[in-house]
């Protein structure tokens, strides 16, 4: 009798002993089970849907250079916790990769100050932008033209496609009408 | 014995991890660690000398982003300017400097060991607001030489919804992208750094469906997201010794800002690039056009057409890989893509957008 209540509590003590192994491994092999994964969204005006679809409720809206943290992967959406909250994301909107800066240095830890740094460079790099499509081409481009002779028609074809924009409705009512992006299967 | 080995497995695991990064933070803890041990062996150690910082005016530390060129940086006094203009004079500081000095080193040996240290000094990664100087003077290149501006609103919004689509899935979707339609009937379709895409009008006469398109601009884009060109440029002869490639330097030398545009649009126009980069961008064109729910087969479809044309004036002959060796590269990674075999191409949606506006 006492010999088997002690080996059923060896056995007991041994699968116990395997259930905390194999959890402790799971937790270490597979942290996004447990903590999610941080990914980076790739442009501004990013969709949070309330479901893994493109025909559910828009919830939030990100913009570029937000870090998320991934907590479930379907085929073309993630499920994501971020400042702006919590939803769904269609997957090829995000990326492993931190925005440019973050990373920098060479350290690969990219502190807050490197982050910061990293938003600013892209948000100076879009105002430069906009600011060059009010102002025409940069002065270094419109004086190499002038002097390469090149035609008042290039110039001004090159203002024109800076100066021609699509809004974000646009594009969406195109991949919705095309079945694309979000809206494919 | 069993069960030590089995409580042994996960300390070991974390052993390791401790030395990466990983989302635990563990690394990070570590690290801390190591970095307090190095401090306490800093401490130990003699101080350095720290070598007197001289202002350079001239030249930004990093490259520039913001759009007007920076003024000079006021010197703190009049002096210290006055005394790295002179030592510039003298052919430099350092070791060659100390050389020249004593008389060790004439000056005509001086200036060519400096000329050579130049030389080595590897050019910083170009910054966007360079990349996109370049990018515009030779976008006004692709219209001087390529038949200028079709103009058609409706079908430059049509290729625009599919540029901007694609580039919102793109590796690099945080900079503005440009796209035009230049009026010749030679199938044509190019990139130029920051983020400047064309395509001709015989090329969109050549296609027959939206992801064939959709390829086609994926090819380009990827050209700009992997900084094909900006890449080429950073290894030209002509900016060798030069450091940092500042719109200031730009701005204050014409003669060295045509120099590189005339170098990148002989690259890009005439000798082409590397092949190995088309065939890079070929896979992400057929990548980019998948996740955006294109066929990938779009991009094949494209160039199997291309080598079956008898018209040879287009830069994708010149330029490019043959259409046979771009067709077999990407057929073999076409299997990446299953899923995307049922993948609409649109094929009538192109028609009905481009149906007589070409």
């Amino acid at each position: 009798m006492k010999t088997a209540m002690l080996n059923r509590f060896k056995s007991q003590a041994k699968s116990s002993l395997r259930l905390f192994v194999f959890t402790v491994l799971a937790f270490l092999l597979f942290p996004a089970l447990v903590f999610g994964e941080t990914w980076y969204v790739k442009s501004d005006r990013t969709k949070i849907q309330s479901d893994a679809s493109s025909s559910s409720d828009v919830i939030g809206v990100l913009s570029q250079g937000t870090a998320v943290d991934v907590l479930e992967k379907t085929r073309r959406f993630y499920r994501i916790s971020s400042s702006e909250g919590e939803g769904w994301v269609f997957k090829f909107k995000l990326t492993r990769r931190a925005p440019e800066g973050a990373s920098s240095g060479g350290g690969g830890g990219g502190g807050l100050f490197d982050v910061l740094g990293g938003e600013e460079q892209t948000f100076a790099a879009r105002e430069s932008s906009s600011g060059s499509s009010i102002r025409g081409l940069n002065p270094v481009t419109q004086r190499y033209a002038e002097s390469h002779g090149s035609s008042p028609e290039s110039i001004n074809a090159v203002n024109q496609m800076e100066n021609f924009s699509v809004s974000q409705g646009d594009i969406d009512n195109f991949l919705k009408e095309g079945k694309l992006g979000a809206y494919g299967h | 014995m069993k069960k030590a080995g089995l409580v042994f497995i996960p300390i070991f695991i974390l052993g390791l991890m401790a030395g990466t990064s990983y989302p635990f933070g563990l690394g990070d803890v570590f690290k801390e660690i190591d970095k307090t041990t190095r401090g306490v062996e800093q401490l130990t150690k003699p101080p350095e000398p720290v070598p007197p910082k001289v202002p350079t005016p001239d030249v930004p530390a990093t490259p520039r982003i913001s759009g007007a060129p920076t003024p000079p940086r006021p010197p703190t006094s009049a002096e210290p300017v006055k005394q790295v203009e002179e030592t510039k004079k003298k052919g430099g500081g350092g070791l060659i400097g100390l050389g020249t000095s004593l008389g060790v080193i004439d000056k005509k040996t001086s200036k060519v060991l400096s000329t050579t240290t130049q030389t080595f000094k590897a050019l910083q990664p170009i910054g966007y607001q360079e990349e996109k100087a370049i990018g515009e003077a030779l976008a006004v290149e692709v219209f001087d030489k390529f038949g200028g501006q079709y103009k058609d609103d409706a079908l430059q919004k049509y290729v625009n919804l599919v540029g901007q689509a694609l580039v919102q899935v793109s590796d690099r979707a945080d900079i503005p992208y440009y796209f035009s339609i230049v009026n010749t009937s030679d199938p044509n379709a190019f990139a130029t750094p920051g983020g400047y895409v064309f395509v001709s009008r015989g090329l969109l006469q050549m296609l027959q469906s939206e992801a064939q398109l959709a390829g086609v601009l994926g090819h380009e884009i990827a050209h700009i997201t992997q900084k094909h060109a900006l890449k080429t440029i950073e290894r030209s002869k002509s900016l060798q010794g030069i450091g940092t490639l500042s719109m200031t330097l730009l701005d204050e030398d014409p003669g060295k800002f045509n120099q590189l545009i005339s170098e990148v649009s002989n690259t890009l126009f005439t000798k082409g690039l590397d092949k190995n980069l088309e065939h890079d961008a070929d896979r992400l064109g057929m990548e980019y056009a998948y996740r955006l729910g294109y066929n990938p087969k779009g991009l094949i479809d494209f160039i199997r057409i291309l080598g079956g044309t008898k018209s040879h004036r287009s830069i994708f002959f010149s330029t490019h890989p043959s259409p046979r060796a771009r067709y077999s590269a990407l057929k073999n990674k076409l299997g990446n893509y299953r899923a995307g075999a049922k993948y609409p191409h649109l094929a009538s949606r192109y028609k009905t957008r481009t149906q007589g506006k070409l």
